[in-house]
């Protein structure tokens, strides 16, 4: 899995990615939490948040997750489009926001076609998950995948073959989000519905 | 499928693009189309667009020493506007516009000086240097949304020549209306130039035509293309935004303007020509909330 089809991966050196598995999932919302406190993500807007479906007919019903967050992508569309080059990628894969660089032109939030980025109602700039950078460098997981209590989250090094992350991947059917976009993102899906996958706007309640 | 999807919950995302992003094209584009009608006399020298050059050049310098000012009120951090110089990024059609938004209108000046000074020679040259500036400066607009590649909407390669177009058309409808009030009002002679009048409807027609087959081709290929954008194209044939695609745009903005610029009854009398040119003008900036506002409408997540 480490050697993407997009071509620009350095051939030593970590690259980060997950794999959600979703028959672990239970929706229980820890990850948004354990994320909005670690990032102090403002009220209104989400790094990572799980959405929610129902479907079917009592008492044939179904409910399906799925946790969303920044797909890391290969080919980053954000990145490509950032007027100022404030948004950035890591040698590890992680795409990042320089905050005293970016302008707050939204042009990132607009071209992304997975709506994880957010402007930030208190600074004015674009904001995403990073995969908690700054935990990485402490040997730290993510907070979501620190968090999650069904291990539904599964982190670590893509370039690793012994690593959790990419056991699954090798031992496992997966997707990603919109292949189609040839943005080729790093977050993969186990088992995930394909209802749940596809965009469906805000839930009830939600809309401002 | 037994029974409906219902989403129980999702975030709600905030709009990253307002409607000031939707009038700086459609000033850019009328300051695009007025420049080019200028330079149809001075920098190509076709005489009969003569009345036209002075007021052309003048409307382009006052439409984009404006239009930018949108774009820094946009901005989340407007006082950091100037990152977008040292720190550009090539890739970026915002990094195009960085500079285009400069040296369009510095050449426009320029342009404008030497008109006003009357030398034929140095207008004609910076008129043409200004050709490939004005096409640019409008065009890149349409890139920044085709590369804004979430969005089924502007993602087509369509949208920079649907972009030209529109500012042609809505340009020349600038143009007529600005040389009837000047004839009208500010001329010795309160007589309107009916030559010219006439050879700016005639051009007016054709783009008209043109700028509904652009929005023809765009609305049949997003139906069939696939699920997001089929979901663009019936937002705008059936959605929310029919009102302002259906009705503003295409019917009020293009096809009641050709019955009045093409009927016996109505097409020599001035008073439908303009009535006919300001139609043009909201339909074109109809078009660009639809693209702009509209494409975001769709949700992503």
């Amino acid at each position: 899995m480490s050697s993407s089809e997009a071509g620009t991966a350095i051939a030593a050196g970590v690259r980060y990615g997950m794999v959600v598995d979703l028959r672990r999932c239970t929706g229980c919302q820890a990850c948004s939490v354990a994320c909005k406190a670690e990032m102090d993500v403002p009220l209104g807007v989400f790094r990572t948040w799980v959405k929610q479906i129902e479907k079917g007919e009592y008492p044939f019903v179904s409910v399906s997750f799925l946790p969303s967050l920044c797909n890391q992508c290969e080919q980053p569309i954000c990145l490509r489009n950032c007027p100022t080059r404030a948004t950035y990628q890591l040698e590890n894969g992680i795409v990042v926001v320089d905050p005293h660089r970016c302008i707050g032109c939204k042009y990132c939030i607009a071209s992304c076609p997975y709506s994880v980025r957010y402007l930030s109602p208190l600074k004015k700039i674009a904001e995403k998950c990073e995969f908690c950078r700054h935990r990485l460098e402490d040997g730290l997981e993510p907070a979501c995948v620190n968090t999650c209590p069904t291990g539904a989250l599964v982190f670590g090094d893509l370039r690793d073959p012994d690593s959790n992350v990419s056991k699954v991947l090798k031992r496992n059917p997966v997707q990603v989000l919109k292949p189609d976009r040839a943005t080729f993102p790093q977050v993969y899906y186990l088992a995930a519905d394909s209802e749940a996958m596809e965009a469906r706007g805000a839930s009830e309640g939600q809309e401002r | 499928m037994n029974g409906d999807v219902v989403t129980t919950f999702n975030v709600f995302h905030e709009m990253p693009l307002s409607i000031l992003i939707a009038v700086y094209f459609y000033m850019t584009g009328l300051s695009a189309g007025s420049f080019i009608l200028s330079t149809m006399a001075y920098g190509f020298g076709m005489e009969k667009f003569k009345p036209i050059g002075r007021v052309g050049v003048v409307m382009a310098v006052v439409l984009l020493g404006l239009a930018p000012l949108n774009l820094i009120a946009e901005l989340g951090q407007p006082l950091r506007f100037w990152y977008l110089f040292p720190y550009l990024n090539p890739a970026s059609p915002i990094t195009w516009g960085s500079f285009l938004l400069t040296l369009y209108p510095i050449n426009c000046l320029i342009y404008g000086y030497f008109m006003f000074k009357g030398r034929p020679k140095l207008t004609r040259a910076f008129g043409l240097i200004g050709i490939p500036l004005a096409l640019s400066v409008h065009g890149y607009t349409g890139f920044i949304l085709a590369l804004g590649k979430a969005r089924a909407l502007w993602n087509t390669a369509l949208m920079p020549t649907y972009f030209l177009t529109s500012a042609m058309v809505s340009g020349i409808a600038l143009m007529i209306l600005v040389v009837m009030v000047r004839d009208r009002f500010f001329m010795p002679e309160k007589k309107i130039n009916r030559g010219i009048v006439s050879t700016l409807v005639t051009m007016l027609l054709i783009t008209i035509v043109f700028d509904l087959f652009l929005a023809l081709s765009d609305v049949l290929i997003l139906l069939t293309a696939d699920t997001e954008a089929r979901e663009a194209a019936l937002l705008l044939l059936q959605g929310g935004f029919r009102p302002y695609f259906l009705g503003v745009e295409v019917g009020l903005g293009a096809v009641i303007p050709l019955a009045l610029l093409l009927l016996p009854a109505t097409r020599r009398q001035f008073k439908f020509i303009a009535a006919a040119s300001v139609l043009v003008m909201f339909g074109i900036l109809a078009m660009r909330y639809v693209v702009v506002i509209g494409g975001q409408t769709i949700p992503l997540s």
